[in-house]
């Protein structure tokens, strides 16, 4: 009987080869890895997820500086709980619940503390809708990319007032691109919750930028 | 007018991604459905609003900022369980305070005060052959002769007073010897003394305390010696006796 001595001799070589090569560079390799204490694993994740997570809880809060630290927060989570971390769904799902429970508890904590943002929309006392501060000019404006960079602000301050229930889909549908089974997977409801509270939220999207579409 | 056909076609247009091919029902009902078609605009714009939004950057030191951040979870790890260790040792280092405090306080309790008991030189004597000091009379302040200095104790202490009722044993016994040191007058041969051994004594000084309680305490003071000196071999204008 021959023994094979490289593993070359085997006809699935190649196949096997990229299989590993894939393997090791997963999120769950690097989370595996990371458990056993490879920082440099930990760190190829948060290159990978940092951008993502940060701006999805800009999205949420409308505050960077508080989005940057929440996205910290996140890592630090996924990091203590390594061990505790179970293969049964994607990596991106895992990480992106952690930062949208992290995101809407702060937001109750806002509400709680009732802070106002300066540059929000002011809420009418007699329960009206409310109505932006500055209401966008008619007259034809010279530079394109201006209007655009005030159409993106005032969507900014328009998905900031929408309820947190609504807010989270929409962003990850919207800003992120996401499938509605993973959003169903990140917010832990079904697809067709998903599918109507992002109809609701954009019905509330139109209503409040009416004037820019 | 709005139908229950719009409502389908506007969930349907809801659900599918931008630039995603509708379907064939969809795209004929918006050729004929105005309100539809503005729908399909409106919604199509606001879409594209917000995803132009796009992905905002991490700071710069995010990677410093993290890894400090997991540096100090772990230190605060260790710190949770400290308060609980430094209760511990606080309680330790009580108790060990405490010990010491009684210990020094039952040996001052036990030993006689230095305001009881003050010693004075009265004369200086030359060396008297050994003496055992008996009891004293409770009435008469107890009278110490040792190496002689006369040691008078004026007051008594607690102790004392008690061990005068019933003396059990003496409260301090002398032992020692001692020998006259060597007499040299100068008048032997020059030759047979050269040098001179000048030692006080040929024993060391021991003295031993008992403060009635069983507490005994032996003070030794080690043989003195001078050394030697020798006898100048001549006189000179200095000493013109050959002393040395």
């Amino acid at each position: 009987m021959n023994t094979l001595t490289t593993i070359e001799e085997l006809g699935f070589a190649p196949a096997l080869q990229q299989d590993v090569l894939e393997d090791t560079t997963s999120d769950h390799a690097l989370l595996e890895a990371t458990r056993t204490g490879d920082q440099d694993a930990f760190a190829e994740l948060v290159s990978r997820y940092r951008n993502q997570i940060t701006s999805y809880i800009y999205r949420m809060t409308n505050d960077y500086d508080g989005a940057v630290d929440l996205a910290q927060e996140t890592f630090v989570r996924v990091y203590r709980a390594a061990d505790r971390y179970q293969r049964s769904y994607a990596f991106s799902t895992y990480i992106y619940r952690i930062a949208t429970n992290l995101a809407i508890s702060e937001l109750r904590k806002r509400k709680r503390r009732k802070l106002v943002s300066l540059t929000g929309f002011f809420q009418p006392s007699d329960g009206a809708e409310p109505q932006e501060l500055n209401p966008p000019d008619g007259r034809p404006l010279q530079d394109l990319e201006l209007v655009d960079t005030e159409r993106r602000n005032a969507v900014q301050r328009a998905i900031g007032t929408l309820p947190e229930k609504y807010r989270a889909p929409l962003i990850l549908r919207d800003v992120d691109g996401r499938s509605y089974d993973e959003i169903a997977r990140i917010l832990e409801t079904s697809e067709g919750t998903v599918k109507s509270r992002i109809s609701r939220a954009r019905g509330f999207l139109r209503e409040k930028m009416r004037a820019y579409l | 007018m709005r139908t229950k056909n719009c409502e389908v076609i506007r969930q349907e247009i809801d659900e599918l991604m931008l630039g995603e091919t509708y379907s064939a029902s969809v795209t004929e009902h918006l050729r004929e459905c105005a309100a539809c078609r503005e729908f399909h605009e409106k919604q199509t714009r606001l879409r594209q609003i917000v995803g132009s939004l796009g992905t905002v950057s991490a700071p710069a030191d995010f990677d410093f900022r993290l890894r400090a951040r997991l540096a100090n979870e772990s230190n605060n790890v260790v710190s949770f369980y400290w308060p609980t260790a430094r209760r511990g040792l606080a309680v330790a280092a009580m108790l060990v305070v405490f010990a010491t405090g009684a210990m020094l306080v039952r040996s001052v309790w036990n030993r006689p005060t230095a305001s009881n008991s003050v010693a004075t030189s009265e004369q200086t004597t030359a060396p008297e052959p050994p003496k055992q000091i008996e009891s004293h009379p409770a009435n008469e302040a107890p009278k110490e002769v040792v190496a002689g200095i006369t040691v008078r104790r004026v007051g008594t202490t607690k102790n004392e007073r008690a061990a005068s009722v019933t003396p059990k044993r003496p409260l301090a016994t002398q032992d020692f010897s001692s020998e006259r040191a060597q007499v040299i007058n100068g008048q032997a041969p020059v030759d047979a003394f050269e040098a001179f051994r000048l030692d006080t004594s040929l024993q060391s000084f021991k003295v031993q305390l008992d403060d009635g309680r069983g507490n005994a305490r032996t003070i030794s003071v080690p043989t003195v010696s001078f050394g030697s000196q020798r006898m100048l071999q001549t006189a000179n204008q200095y000493a013109p006796k050959r002393v040395w």
